[in-house]
């Protein structure tokens, strides 16, 4: 379990960053922030790459700031930081539901926001609810910085869509303004800390008559990435969120499940039905009270 | 690029080693300091036996490089009882409680309990287990773990008021 | 007997070192100079070696050496001289099919043939680090030759499954038959109600937290290897490593301090001991090996892995009035130890009087790694056999499950009592046990507690077991006493601890006889050296074993002592009395403490020659009688019906120990045993894939470990029924958490499930197979 030799660069800033990673020709180079998904992989030697950046000490990639409509984070954030932001738990109430379900206390000590977008699980905590609030990140490499949309960015599972020459600096999610906002977060794994089998996001804003005005809602490990689930909130909108069945119901065209070690599709599909209807309600009665 | 020279301070002492980029915190510990009170017990991040405290919060020391390490401070267990030897409050209480059996879990639950009073000065029983939920122990069943923090904590309430 | 200090909850004496990072575990163990091993290891489960490529692999850097089969037997290294046949009086007995002797096959360090197993140790890499092993053991081409390979149980025994051993072309290596066959042919025919169930315990492993290592230091002046590796006992790996190594056993010393569990786990020799032993000597260097997890997920001994057919005849009143057993162990591909088949067939009755039964036991090899003794060997599989089929009984003839019990337990008269597959339970009080428990476990608040759960949509289920099991263990043990004139008393003794505290209770045991303080007692174990003789720690047998010869040899020490004495006061031995730690003249000021003894005696050179080693004892035990801890546990499990998912919300237990030496102890014995258990029922599987027989579970990624959130604090009480077997009452506490634990859980889901037609859920029991007997039930 020790990990195939490599070259070690503690990058000072993010043009370092973005030439080291523009200069790699046939040498795999990675970033590395909070190493904890990274490191085991290295020590398994199912990842071997030539040279680690280490991003820890570059300047300006740790901040948790509030920009009125949209809460932006440093890529390099620690999951820790976000758990114990006031802005992130009045701001973001659904982030910091995620994030307490995400590894252990020593994990999120070093684990980053960056680093959980960017490795991709299906049912990972944080890109869930980042998706669900149509979150973005900035993406930067030695030709520039470009944002992009988390919706469209989970490929697969374990695959995203960020370049080998790239780095994700900020992550930038939606705050929404509506007085009646409630959020509720779910999930089942065979234990807590692990990743989640099935897991559901979901951030809902009531009308003065208590109709559903807004909503965003994900499911995780449903799909070979997170899914934010556009037919379930559509059939939401407008609605008194008393029968959830017709909205639920526009689950199913929704995801698709795989069966594996942990669980078998339909198995998946259920408890995701279970677990959405779940957050929403937990989403309304906060919203409501 | 073979050995990298770093310096950290590891329960108070300044320390330069030198190291290969692809050795682990944990085992640069163990192995070049020779401080093998912290414990490897899978090198994947699961059972919790490597924590130590870097920078005043715990974490695995097996999902570090050494090299990450450079200018930062550690605290192994060797280095939680008073400079005098006499041990903490904490590691009394396990004592008392028999909240060991063979001891390899061990340093890694003493800092994941100590992480947990540090924040959170009254824990009930939950919040406990939840606190050592990230450390595996194969012998306790975990009981009298849970009963020892307590205790830990009662004492310390005990004190301050 | 009025103890002060046995029975007394004594802080352990072990923990200073533990809580202070002090301990010394195996890999704590460096010396200047090492070297590194890794090994390369089979990736097929079945597959011959047509050639091992090393040309790359050994220019690597820092590479020393690399060695194959072919090298280890061309320096002559033996297999290892595994025992699998338990052998003790008291041990049931196997034989091969129709009675022929038990094949055992050849265990080479390794093997030169096939490999048999997905982990089997092919070859050795040496190199300066570790890092540069495991690069060079990457680079280690073998050419393997797939053969068609069987990992399940039943399949190995079944028609036309691949052969493991050439020896043994069904691979079915062990069958022997138990009891009276005619009888309870008899018994069956005649019976009123005949409940059946087919019951599989599956495999899964021991995972003690310190993964295994070992140092090697061969020194060229003497020509002696030094081990440093921890173990459950150095004395058998000193013996067994020079046999394969070829040399006297004086030529070998182990030396373990700290072993972080053990289980059973570590009872064995494995093949990597002789190894860094052997490459010290070839690399002119101490070697140093430290087994990986992911490694020790594939090349641990594991556990369990029996699949039983077990029927139970029954009168109209509830009686039961036969019972059948058909066990079959796998054993793996190599027969490292039949223990667990063999101490479960003594159990298939379990705590009830069943006048007559008759029990098939077979072992069968596969392409797995090898079975050995796990945490209770064999009796979890048995209680779980007995216990299940007891409450389906119940609910299908609409008896209550206790009252079921309650008409068929062995009663405390019938004591000693010896049941129908021939073995002889010491004490205990059943009866009792239940009523104990069910009063913890406030058995009359269920139906509220229910009410409850239901009025929020949960299910809750009631669990219930009783369990006696065995502990026998090899029956030979030692103990030296040396009073030291410094003012504390050396214990040297064979076991080896793993955590049990064996520093503490032993200590405690030791200073009641000698009227010493606890603190004053050195209990020295592991350096082969030093501890010359020992039965190691397995089967429960420490504290009984130990206990014992620590008396015999107090008792003697204090006889001698009083001889001694006799010089020393220059009076009549008779007249020379015993206690507080002194050696004292009744009615006047002439004493001598233990300490002031051994001081004085120093400076004597005119001892007698029966008295000349002075205030030191070194004494022998031999005791073959087993004795039979017992108890009852009852838990509560809340399911929630949507999603399958549940929480074990209590869990209480009764156990018969016989006298508890320290009770903290006991109760941590207890608490992690149970968890142990749990683990089993919940979560823990060494799945395999059924075609190529590769593991499923190689981390704790895949692999279910308990942990602190899943469980609740247990209730735990005593019913401690002294054993007349041996002068301390002595039983065991460290099986009796695990044994009915699987059952106990089992029985819990059953009861809870039952509404939904659920009659058997098969371990580990996950919230997805809940959900799915819920939907098909509903």
């Amino acid at each position: 379990m020790k990990a195939a030799a490599f070259d070690y660069v503690r990058a000072v800033d993010v043009e370092e960053v973005c030439r080291l990673l523009a200069d790699a020709g046939d040498q795999e180079r990675k970033i590395i922030a909070g190493g904890q998904t990274l490191v085991p992989l290295m020590a398994m030697r199912m990842a071997r790459p030539g040279m680690l950046i280490d991003i820890n000490d570059v300047e300006g990639l740790s901040f948790i700031e509030d920009k009125g409509d949209h809460i932006s984070i440093g890529g390099g954030t620690r999951q820790r930081a976000l758990e114990r932001s006031g802005i992130i738990s009045q701001r973001l109430p659904l982030l910091a539901k995620a994030v307490r379900n995400v590894g252990h206390i020593q994990t999120r000590n070093r684990g980053t926001i960056g680093g959980s977008i960017v490795h991709g699980d299906p049912s990972a905590e944080i890109p869930m609810s980042a998706l669900a609030l149509e979150g973005s990140i900035v993406l930067r490499s030695a030709s520039g910085q470009t944002e992009t949309p988390l919706e469209g960015f989970f490929e697969a599972a374990m695959v995203t869509a960020i370049e080998p020459d790239q780095i994700l600096t900020e992550v930038r999610i939606p705050v929404w303004q509506s007085e009646r906002t409630g959020t509720g977060f779910h999930e089942t794994s065979s234990r807590q800390g692990d990743f989640a089998i099935v897991a559901a996001a979901a951030q809902i804003a009531l009308s003065r008559d208590g109709s559903v005005c807004r909503a965003a809602i994900t499911a995780g490990g449903v799909a070979p990435s997170p899914v934010k689930l556009r037919g379930v909130e559509k059939a939401l909108i407008g609605r008194l969120p008393k029968d959830l069945g017709p909205a639920l119901d526009a689950l199913d065209d929704e995801i698709d499940p795989d069966t594996d070690v942990h669980a078998t599709a339909e198995y998946r599909s259920r408890v995701a039905r279970r677990l959405v209807a779940r957050a929403i309600m937990d989403a309304v009665s906060e919203a409501s009270g | 690029m073979t050995q990298v020279e770093i310096s950290i301070n590891v329960n108070g002492r300044a320390c330069v080693v030198t190291v290969p980029p692809r050795m682990t915190l944990v085992d640069c510990l163990r192995d070049v300091l020779r401080l093998t009170g912290t414990h490897v017990g899978c090198e994947h991040g699961i059972c919790g036996a490597c924590s130590v405290m870097f920078d005043g919060e715990p974490i695995r020391s097996c999902l570090m490089f050494a090299v990450q390490a450079d200018g930062h401070e550690i605290t192994t267990v060797e280095g939680l009882a008073s400079e005098d030897g006499e041990i903490s409050d904490l590691q009394d209480s396990f004592w008392e409680c028999h909240a060991m059996q063979c001891g390899y879990c061990t340093p890694g639950m003493l800092v994941a309990s100590q992480a947990l009073l540090s924040e959170n000065p009254d824990p009930d029983d939950d919040e406990i287990r939840e606190a050592i939920s990230g450390n595996l122990c194969r012998c306790t069943g975990y009981q009298q773990i849970v009963e020892a923090v307590k205790m830990a904590a009662q004492r310390r309430l005990g004190m301050s008021s | 007997m009025n103890y002060q200090k046995i029975g007394q909850p004594v802080r352990r004496r072990e923990d200073t070192r533990l809580l202070t990072g002090q301990g010394r575990f195996s890999d704590d163990w460096s010396i200047d100079g090492q070297a590194y091993m890794e090994v390369v290891r089979s990736t097929y489960a079945h597959a011959m070696i047509r050639g091992i490529d090393t040309a790359v692999a050994r220019s690597m850097p820092g590479v020393l050496v690399i060695l194959t089969g072919d090298d280890s037997l061309a320096d002559n290294l033996a297999p290892i001289p595994h025992s699998p046949l338990p052998s003790t009086k008291h041990d049931m007995k196997l034989q091969g099919p129709n009675g022929s002797e038990v094949f055992i096959g050849n265990h080479l360090p390794l093997p030169t043939d096939k490999a048999r197993y997905v982990g089997e140790a092919l070859a050795i890499v040496v190199a300066e680090t570790l890092a540069q092993a495991e690069d060079a053991a990457e680079a280690v081409l073998v050419d393997y030759d797939p053969l068609p390979a069987v990992t399940d149980t039943a399949k190995a025994a079944a028609d036309g499954a691949p052969t493991v051993w050439e020896e043994i072309p069904d691979n079915v290596c062990v069958e022997t038959f138990f009891g009276d066959e005619k009888g309870t042919d008899k018994a069956f025919a005649a019976a009123d109600h005949v409940i059946d169930m087919a019951i599989f315990i599956d495999r899964v492993t021991g995972v003690p937290m310190e993964p295994r290592a070992a140092l090697g230091d061969y020194d060229a002046e003497t020509g002696r290897y030094t081990i440093y590796a921890g173990s459950g006992g150095s004395v058998r790996q000193k013996r067994e490593i020079a046999e394969v190594l070829g040399v006297e056993p004086e030529k070998v010393r182990v030396i373990s301090k700290d072993v972080g569990g053990n289980f059973g786990t570590r009872n064995r020799l494995y093949v990597e001991f002789p190894l860094v032993a052997w490459v010290s000597r070839k690399v002119g260097r101490p070697v140093k090996w430290t087994c990986q997890r992911s490694e020790s997920f594939v090349s641990d001994y594991q556990g369990r892995d029996l699949v039983t057919r077990v029927s139970l005849a029954l009168d109209r009143d509830g009686k039961f009035t036969g019972m059948r057993a058909d066990n079959l162990s796998n054993v793996g591909s190599r027969m490292v130890s039949l223990s667990p088949l063999s101490k479960g067939s003594g159990l298939i009755t379990g705590s009830y009087d069943i006048p007559v039964a008759h029990l098939r036991s077979r072992a069968v090899f596969s392409n797995t790694a090898p079975t050995n003794a796990y945490r209770s060997s064999g009796r979890p599989e048995v209680t779980f056999a007995i216990e299940r089929l007891v409450d389906t009984a119940a609910a299908e003839l609409g008896i209550d499950p206790v009252e079921l019990r309650r008409r068929n337990l062995v009663s405390s008269e019938q004591m000693p009592y010896l049941n129908s597959v021939g073995m002889t339970y010491d004490s205990g009080e059943y009866a009792k046990n239940m009523e104990m428990c069910m009063d913890l476990a406030d058995w009359c608040g269920f139906d509220a507690r229910k009410e409850e759960a239901e009025a929020r949509g949960m299910l809750l289920g009631r669990g219930f077991a009783n369990y006696v099991e065995s502990s026998i263990g090899t029956p030979r043990e030692q103990a030296e006493i040396h009073v030291r004139s410094d003012g504390h008393i050396d214990l040297v003794i064979g076991t080896q601890p793993s955590g049990q505290g064996h520093e503490t209770s032993f200590a405690q045991v030791a200073a009641e006889w000698l009227g010493v303080s606890v603190e004053a007692v050195n209990v020295i174990v592991g350096d082969t050296d030093v501890v010359k003789v020992g039965g190691g720690s397995h089967s429960g047998r420490s504290m009984r074993m130990a206990g014992t010869v620590i008396v015999k040899a107090a008792d003697e020490l204090i006889d001698k002592g009083r001889k001694l004495s006799s010089l020393v006061l220059e009076a009549a031995e008779a007249d020379i009395e015993f206690g507080g730690g002194k050696y004292y003249i009744a009615g006047t000021d002439r004493e001598i403490s233990l300490y002031g003894l051994a001081r004085a005696l120093e400076a004597r050179t005119d001892l007698p020659e029966y008295l000349a080693s002075g205030l030191s004892v070194i004494e022998d035990n031999v005791m073959e009688t087993p004795v039979f801890p017992n108890g009852c546990h009852i838990c509560e499990i809340e399911v929630d019906p949507g999603s399958g998912a549940y929480e074990v919300v209590r869990y209480t237990t009764v156990d018969d120990v016989g006298r508890a030496i320290n009770p903290l102890i006991v109760d941590g014995q207890t608490h992690g045993g149970i968890v142990q258990g749990a683990g089993e029922a919940l979560g823990e599987l060494c799945a395999m894939d059924p075609e190529s027989g590769q593991p499923l579970a190689g981390s704790f990624m895949d692999y279910h470990m308990p942990r602190a959130d899943e469980y609740p604090s247990f209730k735990t009480a005593l019913n401690e029924v002294p054993s007349p077997t041996n002068p301390l009452g002595v039983k065991a506490g460290g099986e009796g958490g695990t044994t009915p634990a699987l059952a106990v859980l089992v029985n819990g889901f059953v009861d809870a499930l039952r509404p939904y037609g659920v009659r058997d859920i098969r371990m580990p029991v996950t919230p997805r197979k809940i959900w799915e007997l819920i939907q098909a039930g509903s």
